[in-house]
């Protein structure tokens, strides 16, 4: 791969320095008081108050946190052009591309799974989680060679190493950074403020950015991932249909969904 | 003496099997594994009609499925301000709205395996966590139990992180401030007739 130590050393530098500012920023953000779903801060009788004393007690076992989502607005426009690309452009390319067949799509899964390794390693390594950095490391050198380039997945499938989610934006939660606030990308979907810069690092991490040709990086990136999220579409089972049609209200559902996800996700 | 010894053997590994047996009475893990199997099997039975299917699997999902305490949860502090025929209606529709949910997602089923990876007891509540297998990725799946009755029932289901519970919660929570009660019954019975129709498209 063409990239060169010094190189991988100054982003390196880089990214710490990013880091420690996105931390003191996120946690500047995270004394904000906690506004509730329709913008109005919360009240003292409204928060936290899940406990359920009649005659049939049963009491909850989880806190109730809302989320803040002061760009409501802006966050349901977007989310309404996504849903339009999803419906319009995404899903009708994904069943064209399903002529592919299925091991080959699930080929293609694994590659960019695969060339993710080293940004999970870097995250997993960050948070001192020793064992899971060693884990994607073995993962990524068995399914590279073995696996064909990453092609297939005999880490897991023989070695029973299986994948760790880790990113930057986990990083800096375990760190003590909030969520910021909830933000709905154009394209990519729900995010926050945390995890919107935690994204912008793992890119510059990724070898399937830093692999790409130096003047054309973007654009072949660009295409890369669209690659990815037409083989993604194509290999789902209408998640986000179903969600559309299970929820009262499909954007609260994914916002709490996805700040619950990342909660969980960090704990571990 | 030879008969002595093994009288003795008998007597001890009675004892140890009456011990084995007090022991092991079905835990958490034992019953939703019973129940998730059950389910996995008339799935993938081809003799059976969809209706056929759909009427075992909620006979099966109602009696581990605890849903009078999830609708309490869901409600919240609603649950207390509700009178007792609201709140027997609402556990009412909720039951049928999970039921409707749950059944959309499981036909989507084929054949994908679930390991049962480990159970955690405190007193009358347990957690199990359980994997889905799909040739591409692992859905964490766990389901929080409580004991009723010697039952393990499931009071709320944790699937990739994110409790089902909770995200009602936060959604009618919002419902029942802007429109009131009823306003929220009314959704949620337009939500169950939308999610009996069959689906419009499907790809």
């Amino acid at each position: 791969m063409p990239i060169s130590v010094r190189f991988m050393a100054r982003r390196l530098l880089l990214l710490a320095c990013l880091s420690v500012s996105v931390v003191l920023q996120a946690h500047a953000v995270d004394e904000v008081p906690p506004t509730g779903v329709s913008g109005e801060p919360t009240d003292s009788a409204f928060s936290d108050d899940t406990s359920l004393g009649s005659e049939d007690d049963f009491p909850a076992d989880e806190d109730f946190s809302v989320v803040s989502d002061p760009l409501e607005k802006i966050n349901r426009v977007t989310f309404w052009f996504n849903d339009k690309l999803y419906f319009y452009m995404l899903k009708p390319v994904a069943r064209a591309y399903r002529v592919v067949p299925e091991s080959i799509r699930v080929s293609v899964a694994n590659f960019f799974t695969n060339l993710g390794s080293p940004v999970r390693a870097v995250n997993a390594a960050f948070q001192m989680k020793l064992a899971d950095a060693g884990n994607e490391m073995g993962r990524f050198i068995i399914n590279s060679t073995l696996g064909i380039g990453g092609l297939f997945d005999p880490a897991e499938k023989y070695g029973e190493i299986r994948e760790t989610d880790e990113d930057f934006g986990q990083t800096l939660g375990a760190y003590g950074a909030g969520p910021g606030f909830y933000v709905v990308l154009p394209f990519l979907g729900p995010s926050s403020l945390r995890d919107g810069v935690g994204m912008v690092v793992d890119t510059g991490m990724s070898p399937l950015y830093n692999y790409a040709e130096r003047d054309e990086k973007d654009n072949q990136y660009l295409a890369l991932k669209g690659l990815e999220a037409v083989n993604t579409v194509s290999l789902d089972k209408d998640t986000y249909e179903s969600i559309k049609r299970d929820a009262l209200d499909p954007y609260q559902f994914v916002r709490d969904a996805y700040i619950q996800n990342r909660q969980g996700k960090i704990r571990k | 003496m030879k008969t002595k010894r093994f009288a003795l053997l008998l007597a001890v590994s009675l004892l140890f099997s009456v011990a084995a047996s007090a022991v092991v009475a079905p835990g958490p893990m034992d019953q939703i594994k019973a129940s998730v199997d059950e389910v996995l099997n008339i799935l993938s039975n081809s003799t059976l009609e969809a209706n056929d299917k759909k009427e075992r699997i909620s006979t099966i999902i109602r009696k581990r499925f605890y849903f009078r305490a999830m609708a309490q949860q869901t409600l919240a502090q609603n649950w207390r301000k509700a009178t007792p025929d609201e709140q027997k209606s609402f556990v009412e529709l909720f039951s049928r709205l999970v039921m409707a949910t749950y059944m959309n997602r499981i036909e989507a089923y084929s054949g994908e395996s679930v390991e049962f990876k480990r159970e955690n007891i405190e007193e009358d509540r347990a957690v199990v966590d359980t994997t889905i297998v799909t040739r591409t990725v692992q859905i964490p799946i766990s389901y929080k139990l409580v004991k009723k009755d010697g039952e393990w029932l499931v009071y709320d289901v944790v699937v990739e992180e994110v409790s089902l519970v909770r995200n009602y919660r936060s959604s009618y929570q919002d419902i029942v401030n802007k429109e009131g009660f009823s306003g929220l019954m009314a959704k949620m019975q337009e939500k169950i007739k939308s999610l009996d129709a069959p689906p419009a498209k499907t790809g």
